[in-house]
Order: C-alpha cells, then structure tokens, then sequence
C-alpha cells in the first residue's frame, strides 16, 4: 500500500503528511539506541527487589543478616535503614499521584509488592542475596474478584470524571421501547507488559541526582521525585530517550523506581534496579477488571430510546484508579436518555492504572457487543443499526463534533471488507475447509485530548535550526512526527533541524498519554518555531538592507530556509544573511501546546473509526482464528502516515488479544498472578494476528487545534475487540459476554 | 553461582554426580529449568542450587544404529525437526514444529522435555507411539527403561540421584508405517496444549496390522489406548477414525484448568483422535498438522 496521505494532508514541501521512517530506526535495529538499563556508570551496583509473596498482612521477620553475608552483596535495605523521603509516599498531593510502596512500613498490601531491596556488585550476587531474605509474613485473608464484599459507589472514575452521568430520562425510555437487551459483559485485569521492564539508574553527585529511567512523563517525574526527596525540580536530572514501550505503566514514577534512587543514595554509589518480568505484575500498575452490564431500549424503527451503561469494577484497598469504562456510552450512539454508573470493590492488588485506551478499551467491547445483540433484536444489519442511530452531535452533552468523518470510515471500511452480503443470521458462512466464517463489526472512539507542553526552538546563523521539546518516544515514533513538525514550523527541510528530547532539561512536552503526545508536543514545536520566525521577520522587515523591509502586513512566509514576500516570492532572503547582517548568532522562539478552553466548552473532540473482522472457528473445537481485520479511522491531520498506520495495526493486534487472549488469572487464596509471565499471560504471536488493514480517512478539523491533529495511538483496540466478538457470535451463535472468549464456550 | 559445573565428558560428569555433597540440578537448554527458576525466585521461594550443565558432553547426535534409533540427550527440537528421519518419526517431528516457537526449539531438548515430566510435554505422546526407551547412565552402570516405565507421574520419573539420562532409543518399526501428532492450544504458538494427540500405523496388505495411539494434558501422563489399539487391528485405514468412541478414552483422567475444562478436554481428545486417525487414512492430503 503507498505510504502517503491524501493529498490534501500534505502542502507542498513540507515534511507533515510525509510517511518517513523512523529517525531512529537504525540506532534501534543496531543495538545502538541507549535504553534505560543500558547505562553503567563507573562503581555502579545492581539492585534485586525482593517482593512479597502474600497478598495481605505484615513481614514478620527477614533474615537480612544472611543476605549481607552472601559474597557480594553489599546492602539490604528495608524499612529500617531506607533513607528517609521528604513526603510519606502514601500522600495524595496531586491529581495523578498514586500511592506507592517505598519501604514506608512493613504493611503487605498485594503480592509483588516490594519488601526489601539487596544491592551487590553483580545481578547474580544481589538476585541470590534475595533469596536468602526468607521473609516469614503474617497473612491476612485477601479480596482478588469482582464479587468481593463492601461494595462502594465511587465519585470519581478515571483520572477525575464524575462517576455518574445522566441525560434523559433511561426508566422512561427503557418502558417505551418496544425491544430491549440487557446484558452482562466481564473483562480481566489485564497487565501492561511493555517489552522493556521499567529500568532505573540512579546516580547521586551531593544532592543533585541524574536518573535513566523510562518515562512516558518527564516532568510529573521530575516533580514526584523532588517531592519525595525533599530537592528542588532542577536537581533532578532525568534522561529518557527511549522507551521500549509504555501503555501508560510508565507515566507514573512507581515505587521500585523510587527505592532504586534510595538505594543509590543509601550505598553513596549509582544502582541500576531492574524489575523481573514478574515484577511488572503489581507495582506498575494494570488495567483493573469490570463487569458490565448494559440496558438497552429501541423502538420498531431500530431507533434507540434509552441506554444505561453500569460498570463495577475494582481498585487496590489503598488507592483509587477505576476503570472509567462507560465513558464510550457518552458519545457513540444518539440516545436520547443515556446513563452511566459505578460501584466498585476493594481487592488486595496493586492499584490500577491507565493502560491504553482506558476505559474505551473495555468499556467499547461491551458497548459494541450490546449494539449488535440489540441490531439482531430489530433484525437488522449492525451497520444499518449503527447507522441509524449515528450521532450527529454528542448525545450526553448536545455539543457539536469539532469533526466527525465516522460516516466516511464506515463507508471505505465497507466497501475495502467486502460486508455487502453478510448474512443477518449466524453460523451461515463456511469456509472450504469446513470452518465457519463470521463477520462483525465495532465503531471505534477516543476522545481528542490535549495536556500543556512547552518548545523552544532556535535558528541558527548558519541557516540550520534546533528544536527541543522534553517528549517520549514510546517506539511509537515520537523522535520522527515531532522532528516532523517542528520543520515546517521553521520553513526548514527536516535536515536541518536538529531535534532535541528525552530528557527533563527540556521544556516540559507534557505527558505521553491520552493520545495527545503529538498534538500538545507538535503544537508547542509549531508555535515555538512560529515564534522564532516571527521574531526573524521583525528582524528583516525593519531593516532597509533587506528585500522584505516594509513588507508589513502584507507578510512574509517562511520557506526552504527563505523569508519570502507573500506578495512577491521573488523578493525574499535566506535566515543565515538576515542573522548575519543583524550580527546575531541566532534567534529562540518559544511555543505552547495546550488545548483552547473555549474548544471543549463548543465541541466534543473525538477520534473515530470503523474497524471490520472475520474469524474462522472450527466447528468441533471452538478453536479461534481471527483471519482478517479492517479498521478505517478518521483522526484529523495525519503527521505520518507510516507511524500512524502502525499505530492502528499495534492497537488492533491489541484489540484481538482483548477479544481472545489477554488475562491475568488470579489465585483466589494467595492473590498472587498466576500467569506473571510472557509464556502463559497471553498476547497473540506472530501467527495469531491476521492480515491486517489500517485506511486513513481524510478528515479536517479546524476547531480541536491549530493543525487539526488528533490522536491515533488508542484508538484501535477500541472497536477492534468489539467487532472480533461480533464476529465471533456470527460465526457460532454464540454470544459468549466473558473476555476473553474461551474457546470452549463456542460448542453447541 | 560458585559449584556450577560444565563437564566435559559423560564420565566426568557422571563422577561429578556421585561426589556432589549436594545433588546438583541437571541443565540442558534450559528452556523449563530457567522458567521454574523464575517463578521460584519471584515469589521467594528460589533455592539455590549447584548446576550441572550437560551441554559440553558431547551426545548431540541422531543416529541410526541398525535396529533402532539413538536420540542423543543433546538433541534439540530443531535439530529433530530439521534431521532426514523415515516416516515414523512424522508424528514426533510434528511435535518439535510445534513446541514453543523457534527460539525454544532451538534451545530446548527433546530428552529434557521427558525429564521435565509435565503433563503437556509434546513430546511424551508421539515417544509412546514410538515404543521409545530411554538410557540412563550412572558410575553404577546403563539401564534403559520403557519411557511409560520413566514417567512416574507429574514432574516424577524414575532417575535415580546419581543418574544422567543419556539417550532415547527409538525401536524401527516393521513394514510401512505411518504416524501424526495433533496439538491444541488456545493460541497458534507458544502454547501449553490442552489436548494433543499422537498416532502410529503398522499397515500390512492395507489393513493395520499394528495401532499405537497416545494422548496428552488429560491425565497426569500421557496414556496410550490399547483398547482402541486392539480394535483397529484388521481395520482398514479409512475406518479407523470411525472406530474410535468415547469408551475408548477411559485411560485419560482430565482435570478443570485454566486452560480447559476436563469435559471440554475429554471432547477435543475424542475430536483429536478422530481427525488424526483419518489423517493416517490420507496422509498425501496432510498439509498442516495443527489441529485446526
Ligand atoms: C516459551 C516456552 C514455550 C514452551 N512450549 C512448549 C511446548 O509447546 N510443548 C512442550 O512440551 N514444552 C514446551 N516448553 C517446555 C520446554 O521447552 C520443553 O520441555 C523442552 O523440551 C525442555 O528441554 P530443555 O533441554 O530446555 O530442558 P531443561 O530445562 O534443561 O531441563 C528440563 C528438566 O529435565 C532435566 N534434564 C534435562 N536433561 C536431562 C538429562 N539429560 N538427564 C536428566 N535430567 C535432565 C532437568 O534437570 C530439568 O528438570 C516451553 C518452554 C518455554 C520457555
């Protein structure tokens, strides 16, 4: 397929719109690109957390003497001689901060979490130091499902959205209809397992501190772990280049972070702590489990009167993150009485956390699922239902979409599937070998956010320019869209720009999540450049030497390291001779990336798509293959066609594993994860994804931003696992409301 | 860790053995001793213990000894999947195409996968089909036990302390013969089975004159079925899947998992069977060997 965005995307020589690869690549495919747990700096130790193996209670006792005693350990901290922390790593001083466990007492609140750190000289020295800890625990009894007792209603769900939303009249609406569904859909807690553990060197110079951490948000970890040491912001100095994914685990600084930092200034050398693959099953947190159930009301006509989203879900017994997974019934179908409520249980796990797409994610499978269960009630086709009931302004709040080419991704996704034909009833199709084929569909949604971000940029005497902006590039291509924008914000080829980020040193780029890295990021980049060559025209336009002076208002434009009149392009000169007359090394500009106040006051800005899939199921075994997937997303201005396809395909490669694979089972007596591990907590393999296709549907939106540009880094798994169960249901009959779908459940 | 060792011969190794004040734990790829080392360590429960790293002795080798054949303890599943090896051993390398993936099948042994003694070993059903025995080998001696006779139960076999299990020895069939082995999992790779299934054919003047059938994951040892063996004798090949019927499972004994049910267990075993007896019936129209 050509990698290239509708032409309309991309204006003549500018680099947004380009499908580049990734600047990067070759330093990631070298083994060049310098990840967290690749530095080692001179004297440094290698911690081991040990970690507790209830999930409730208290350590008893641990056997440090015999830790200490192993050759080459040199340390063992526990809660006893850990460094005291300015703040009690249990406040709750800040919107998104979590409480974490930082050795502040011997209280065991779930299992994994971290009971003691042993440094040595070597991995093995400290690793087997750990194992000498043999903590003895008094345990209490633990809470792991959804079924626990105490249960509350929560105030707030997500990361600060009311937990109860109302519009219209739903008893009414549900007593009018003339069918109704109500269903009850379950997903898993689910963990997000990037490829990279979360890694931390941590190095103290008196107390200044430079760590190599990941991180998906610099400066909230920059500010966390000031605050947790008593310093001031400037003196933590934090280096994050790459990140070998993230999926949210990473925005936050965790406790095994902050006890690696510890550990380092409690042995007065440079620690790099690791976290096993197992660890990542409890600290860093997870995507927290829901049961959902869904009324439904529609008329003869398929028209929808009413529809109520609840959703129990489940937090940690010590911190609050839910699951905001009604928050999809908000926006997708025009209702005309909508309501969305919570109640939530405590369980002896750690405390959830975003992971991608949260709350769309499992809130869209259950969502999706209830529409095609009430569109075969009206006996209609899901995409006929869909359409019907399509909304035209957000049916919760009456505004406006700031854009919405949903109608056109149904339309290309369609026609590219082949859904014309599709049989209403189930178990109707079947390949040549036999198997049964089915169709199914999901509309996919998230919502168009922007955090605050800050850039400067710089140009340059010599006619190149910096650009700097403190973003993270999750593998996601962050180094190449932004490098990308900030060159047409300078009239520059990309070349010329040298692109600075990843590190806390520069201008907060606000946080990598919510898909809106590139939007508040980029935006910063575009105004920060504008700026530099706004302050560049001043330059030119009042000096007599130069062809633009008294240009005015009719303006200049910046191109190909030009200032041209806009008026006549004949008339122009380059950045380098303006600087140089003008005896200036260089010219800064600063921007701001930051979303308009009086844009979600008008709007709701949102992401859409429409994602198409085909399983084939073996009759006798219920085995499960999807075989074919189709998304088509209409996501603003698309930077980079090539990064945003594959953004699409990874969300919905992770939309198949929601359906089919993904779940952390948990022992209901120990609370531990029972599948802490890539080989049993299951993600689809290589041949378990499907042929894939990613359509990019053209769609301006002149009100979310500046440059129009939404986020596409979520949006697949939403509607993707939607339209996998569907089809699953068309294949078999079977309406299977338990993710994910276990093949047993699908004999007849 | 101090008092691992990596022998050089079976010899050294084997006196390594009977001196080791403390019984060391045998490494071959590694591919089950690292996971339940990382599990135990995860949870606190990881005692150290010495290693005895098998991989410098040398017994890599697949050989064809006249009326057998000789599966060194070296041989990985690749080596296995990959070697020119008569149709018997279809079955079993239909297995090594599908233990892990490639990366496992090519650290992993076959023999340690019969050490290991798991339920879902892959290996265990196609080696029972195969009448394999396996050789042990000791400062005391060699002995060579029935591979049924070696598996004692889940994660239990018959070697002794001081023993190194040497080599699996592979009888050579009579007459022509064909074999297959199907594998369910609830994804296409990297997956502990839930049901699989291994099949052997004696046929003579196209009749079977000899059935082997195994089946794994549904009982704490993979179980093969001499009833339904007994009942395919005389039967021609394309009846055979026919033949098969529920009774015929009684040797299995499948528990409730996360992985299945044991009813859904005993269901996908019976369908297993079927197709891969009627997969011996045609076996030119074999393409792929994954159940489904
Ligand atoms: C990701 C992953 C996927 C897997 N998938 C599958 C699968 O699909 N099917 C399957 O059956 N298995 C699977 N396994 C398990 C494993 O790969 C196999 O059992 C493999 O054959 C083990 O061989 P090894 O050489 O790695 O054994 P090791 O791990 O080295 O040893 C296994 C056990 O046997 C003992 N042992 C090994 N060699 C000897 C010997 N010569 N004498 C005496 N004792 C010995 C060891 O002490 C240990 O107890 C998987 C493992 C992983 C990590």
């Amino acid at each position: 397929m050509a990698e290239t965005a509708s032409a309309t995307h991309v204006r003549h020589g500018s680099s947004i719109g380009q499908p580049l690869t990734r600047r990067d690549g070759v330093l990631k495919v070298t083994g060049q690109a310098r990840y967290a747990a690749d530095n080692h700096p001179p004297g440094m130790l290698h911690a081991a957390l040990a970690v507790s193996s209830i999930a409730r209670g208290r350590v008893a006792a641990l056997d440090v003497a015999a830790a200490r005693a192993h050759p080459g350990v040199v340390e063992v901290m526990t809660p006893a001689n850990r460094p005291p922390l300015a703040q009690d790593p249990d406040d709750k001083n800040g919107p998104f901060v979590f409480r974490m466990e930082a050795l502040q007492d011997d209280r065991v609140r779930y299992a994994g979490q971290p009971i003691a750190v042993v440094i040595a000289e070597t991995l093995e020295a400290a690793t087997e130091g750990a194992a000498l800890l043999a903590p003895r625990y008094e345990a209490e009894a633990v809470e792991t499902g959804l079924d626990a007792s105490d249960v509350f209603i929560p105030q707030m769900v997500g990361p600060g959205a009311p937990a109860e939303a109302r519009h219209g009249d739903v008893e009414a609406g549900l007593a009018a209809a003339e069918r109704r569904v109500e269903a009850t859909y379950e997903t898993p807690a689910q963990y997000h397992n990037a490829m990279e553990p979360h890694a931390i060197v941590a190095a103290w110079e008196g107390d200044r501190l430079t760590v190599d951490t990941p991180s998906q948000g610099l400066a909230w970890a920059q500010e966390r772990i000031a605050g947790l040491l008593g310093l001031p912001p400037e003196n933590i100095h934090i280096r994050s280049p790459f990140l070998g994914g993230g999926f949210g685990s990473k925005g936050v600084i965790s406790g095994p972070q902050v006890l690696g930092i510890l550990a380092a200034r409690l042995v007065g050398r440079p620690v790099k702590l690791v976290l096993r693959r197992e660890q990542m099953y409890g600290p860093v947190g997870h995507r927290g489990p829901t049961r959902q159930t869904l009324r439904l009301g529609a008329g003869e006509d398929g028209g929808l009167t009413a529809l109520h989203h609840h959703v129990r879900t489940a937090t940690s017994r010590f911190d609050d993150f839910l699951e905001p997974a009604a928050s999809v019934s908000h926006t997708l179908y025009a209702a005309p009485a909508i309501a969305t409520t919570y109640d939530a249980v405590r369980l002896d796990t750690g405390t959830p956390l975003f992971m991608r797409a949260p709350g769309e994610a499992s809130g869209s499978i259950a969502l999706e699922s209830a529409i095609d269960e009430m569109a075969l009630e009206c006996g209609m086709d899901p995409l006929e239902f869909r359409l019907r009931n399509y909304a035209e302004v957000e049916p919760m709040s009456g505004k406006p979409f700031s854009s919405k080419a949903l109608r056109e991704c149904y339309a290309q996704g369609v026609a590219r599937f082949g859904w014309a034909g599709r049989p209403l009833q189930p178990r109707q199709m079947r390949d040549e070998n036999g198997l049964l084929v089915g169709w199914g569909l999901g509309t996919a949604t998230f919502p168009a956010l922007m955090f605050q971000g800050q850039a400067r940029a710089v140009i340059r005497r010599d006619g190149t320019a910096l650009a700097e902006t403190g973003a993270h590039d999750m593998g996601q291509g962050a180094w190449t869209a932004l490098a990308q924008l900030a060159a047409d914000s300078l009239g520059l080829e990309i070349d010329q720009v040298e692109f600075r980020s990843g590190d806390s040193r520069l201008p907060d780029a606000g946080i990598a999540g919510g898909s809106s890295h590139t939007a508040t990021a980029g935006i910063a980049l575009h105004h920060a450049g504008a700026d530099a060559i706004a302050k560049l025209t001043e330059l030119a336009m009042a000096d007599q030497r130069s062809p633009l002076f008294g240009a005015g208002n009719m303006g200049v434009v910046a191109r190909n390291g030009r200032l041209l009149r806009r008026d006549d392009e004949s008339r122009g000169e380059s950045y380098a001779d303006i600087l140089t007359r003008a005896g200036l090394a260089e010219i800064e500009g600063r921007g701001t990336g930051a979303m308009d106040p009086a844009v979600p006051e008008h709007y709701a800005t949102h992401s859409h798509g429409a994602v198409f899939a085909e399983v084939k199921i073996d009759p006798e075994l219920g085995q499960i293959r999807a075989t074919r997937l189709v998304g088509a997303f209409a996501a603003g201005r698309i930077v980079n066609p090539r990064l945003v396809r594959s953004q699409y395909y990874g969300g919905m490669i992770w939309g198949v594993s929601f359906a089919l694979h993904e779940q952390a089972v948990m022992d209901k007596c120990s609370g531990r994860v029972m599948n802490a591990n890539l080989g049993e907590y299951h993600v689809p393999v290589n041949a378990d994804v499907p042929s894939l296709e990613a359509i990019l549907v053209e769609e301006h939106d002149p009100h979310v931003n500046p440059l129009g540009i939404k986020g596409v880094g979520e949006i697949g798994i939403t509607g993707t696992a939607g339209a996998v169960a569907n089809a699953v249901w068309h294949a078999t009959g079977v309406r299977v409301r338990r993710f994910p779908i276990a093949i047993e459940k699908l004999l007849v | 860790m101090s008092g691992d060792r990596k022998p050089a011969s079976l010899a050294e190794a084997l006196s390594l053995l009977a001196g080791a004040p403390e019984a060391p734990l045998l490494l071959a790829g590694g591919t089950d001793v690292y996971p339940a080392r990382a599990v135990a360590e995860a949870w606190g429960r990881y005692a150290p213990r010495p290693v005895l790293d098998l991989s410098g002795l040398g017994l890599a080798g697949i050989e064809d000894r006249g009326d057998h054949h000789r599966i060194g303890a070296g041989v990985t599943w690749a080596a296995l999947r990959d070697a020119p090896l008569p149709p018997w051993f279809d079955g079993l390398r239909q297995a090594a195409r599908q233990v892990g993936g490639v990366q496992v099948q090519a650290r992993g042994t076959v023999l340690g996968n019969l050490c290991n003694a798991s339920p879902a070993a892959d290996g265990v059903p196609p080696l029972l089909t195969l009448e394999a025995e396996v050789e042990l080998a000791s400062r005391r001696g060699t002995r060579r036990l029935p591979l049924g006779a070696f598996i004692l139960g889940n994660r239990r076999t018959a070697l002794a302390p001081d023993e190194i299990a040497t080599a699996i020895l592979v009888p050579k069939p009579a007459g022509e013969t064909r074999s297959a082995f199907l594998k369910l999992g609830a994804r296409s790779y990297l997956v502990i089975s839930i049901a699989m299934v291994a099949g052997l054919l004696e046929i003579d003047s196209g009749r079977i004159a000899a059935a082997r059938l195994a089946i794994g994951a549904c009982s704490p040892v993979a179980q093969r079925l001499p009833e339904l063996e007994a009942a395919l004798i005389g039967a021609r090949p394309e009846e055979a899947a026919a033949l098969a019927a529920p009774e015929h499972l009684a040797p299995l004994s499948p528990i409730d998992d996360v992985r299945a049910t044991a009813e859904y267990r005993r269901h996908a075993a019976l369908v297993l069977l079927r197709r891969l007896l009627a997969g011996l019936a045609a076996p030119q129209a074999q393409g792929g060997s994954q159940a489904a």
